[in-house]
């Protein structure tokens, strides 16, 4: 199975238009006024999912069953509270007056079972349609099964094409908000892997990248963010790790819109070789307080600019020697050397310092992949948003050198594996 | 960011993400957040309070393939969809004006070449250039983000950069 960007881009423009309608339908529904958020091709281990699900809260989810021109199974997950609300507002809407009082109950009976996988099969509804609308073809949809649980398991423990701890699966991901409240829920799609092939192979309009490499992608990701966070605690002494790494693929357009519209203080750096690209490491301001903190021990006098002289240098040379280990870790998967830029310190709106990048790589291309990481430390402030964004005809041709056999050498760190085992 | 659905007498401003456009009229306020090197294009013409904000990326529609698709991403189409829109609901081309900001070069890089707000910056003058559309004011280039909000009515653009108070111009 291979893929190239033409059919990755195809599978971004159905993530998006399934989306937009399911939230459409969802205020058609409803009455409220709903938002789409992110939309991500995720490629993801099964482990990463599972921790997905595993953050404490209670989630429903309605999954329905997909044939036709794409097969595997499609499931939308509320958090609990937020199905709740939906069918609150839902059946409030309707003549049943009477009885809606009774659903500020925590609990899901048998009506608002059933209203909430109305409410999650209509919207599996609105992304297969927009699928189907993409790719002008027929998806059939299985009648929807409702389904609770404070894990992983019970959402796709039994489905055959859910990826195992290890393997790394191509996911759909939305996000859907009601503007104004805390309501929110996610969308995932599951693939069946001989479908997904079929798919690509009508899609792809070049040679592409061998689906198996994409282990490649990911081991540089998991070798760049633990060079990170390892750089990060001996410098400044703050315990850090890796909480998120991920593998997104995205329109250029969409990867400011991902950061805060906060003011932020960054370090920014171009890289070259094979591949070639930008580095961002995000702090929030009070982050990199603690970080020139833990860094001038003497204190650091600040100017009208809030970090000074003697801030900004720390800042910067701590970003430069996390940027030559994250390199570092890409070049020892792919077994290459890249070399990168000195740093440039930024302190503005967060989206400002990234939209020069898109804008340089949207000469050439409408899609990046894109290398999500976040190091956070615990009890102290340190959270790090790092995106790196490599050119991408260039990384399809580091991937393509990229021998398979090598991948599994290459060493990986004890923490992800445990994870695994878990 | 879309929204679907709406509720009427929404105060929230309209937020016009990168390689959006936005025709509206009157008091409705259109907004664009942290603009690094991308640049935001006000027309309005003020008899008719139609005005629209573009908030774009790249230079050069016309050498794009994608550009009839997404108008809003280049500075040359953006402009002449704006003003066709304007048009469309009514308002007179001749009479139509022109602000711009943003296309400030955040960062040094070689790559970069003479930077990626500049070009952004020249290629809207030489459109609106072209089209005859006077640019009445501008807050561009420089080193820092800019946020704005436009109101077709008063046809005012507010910038603001990241500098709190200090940082907000009128144009």
């Amino acid at each position: 199975m291979k893929l190239d960007v033409n059919a990755l881009g195809t599978f971004y423009r159905m993530a998006r238009e399934g989306a937009g309608l399911a939230a459409g339908r969802l205020t058609r529904m409803t009455g409220v006024e709903t938002q789409v958020g992110i939309t991500k091709l995720n490629f993801m281990r099964g482990t990463e999912i599972r921790r997905d699900f595993e953050d404490g809260t209670e989630k429903v989810g309605i999954r329905v069953e997909l044939t036709g021109g794409i097969e595997g199974h499609s499931v939308v997950v509320f958090d609990r509270s937020s199905a709740l609300r939906i069918v609150e507002t839902l059946l409030s809407e309707s003549e049943t007056e009477t009885e809606t009082e009774e659903f500020a109950t925590e609990e899901f009976d048998e009506m608002n079972r059933s209203a909430a996988t109305e409410v999650g099969n209509i919207m599996n509804n609105g992304f297969v349609d927009g699928w189907a609308d993409v790719l002008e073809t027929v998806i059939d949809v299985s009648t929807p099964e409702f389904i609770e649980g404070t894990s992983g398991e019970p959402f796709f423990g039994d489905i055959d094409e859910a990826p195992e701890g290890g393997d790394l699966a191509l996911l759909f991901h939305s996000h859907i908000g009601a503007v104004g409240t805390e309501i929110g829920f996610s969308h995932y799609l599951f693939p069946k892997r001989e479908s997904m092939a079929q798919l690509l192979e009508h899609l792809r309009t070049s040679d592409g990248i061998e689906y198996d490499k994409l282990d490649g992608f990911d081991r540089m990701a998991e070798q760049g963010a633990e060079e990170v966070a390892k750089t990060a605690t001996t410098l400044t002494g703050i315990e850090t790790s890796v909480e998120i790494r991920r593998l997104n693929f995205v329109s250029l357009e969409a990867i400011p819109e991902e950061v805060s519209n906060e003011k932020l203080v960054g370090v920014a750096f171009e890289f070259d070789g094979t591949p070639s690209g930008y580095l961002l490491f995000l702090f929030d301001e009070e982050s990199a307080h603690e970080i020139v903190d833990a860094m001038v021990p003497m204190g650091a006098p600040g100017d009208e600019d809030g970090f000074g002289e003697m801030g900004t240098s720390a800042i910067k040379e701590l970003g430069n020697i996390m940027a030559s280990g994250f390199l570092d870790g890409w070049a020892n998967v792919l077994d290459t050397t890249i070399d990168h830029s000195t740093p440039e310190f930024i302190h503005d709106i967060g989206a400002a310092a990234v939209d020069p990048v898109i804008i340089q790589l949207g000469e050439n291309q409408d899609f990046a992949f894109v290398f999500d990481t976040v190091v956070v430390a615990d009890g102290r402030e340190f959270d790090c948003e790092i995106y790196a964004i490599p050119d991408e005809s260039d990384l399809e041709r580091a991937l393509n050198d990229l021998d398979v056999d090598r991948i599994d050498e290459t060493p990986t760190t004890a923490e992800f594996q445990e994870v695994e085992n878990t | 960011m879309k929204t679907y659905g709406s509720e009427p007498g929404i105060p929230d401003p309209v937020q016009v993400g990168i390689s959006e456009l936005v025709v509206s009229e009157g008091d409705d306020t259109l907004k664009s957040y942290g603009l690094g090197s991308c640049l935001a294009i006000a027309l309005y013409e003020p008899d008719s309070e139609i005005g629209g904000l573009a908030h774009v990326m790249l230079p050069d529609g016309d050498k794009a393939a994608n550009s009839d698709a997404k108008p809003g991403k280049y500075a040359d189409t953006a402009i002449r969809a704006l003003l066709r829109r304007m048009v469309e609901r009514g308002a007179s081309y001749t009479a139509v004006e022109a602000k711009i900001a943003g296309g400030a070069d955040m960062f040094e890089f070689e790559s970069f070449g003479e930077g990626v707000g500049k070009r952004n910056i020249a290629a809207a003058r030489e459109e609106l250039e072209k089209l005859g559309v006077p640019i009445i004011a501008e807050d561009v280039g420089g080193t820092e983000g800019r946020t704005v909000e436009f109101t077709p009515d008063s046809g005012k653009l507010t910038v603001k950069t990241a500098n709190g108070d200090d940082g907000v111009t009128e144009l």
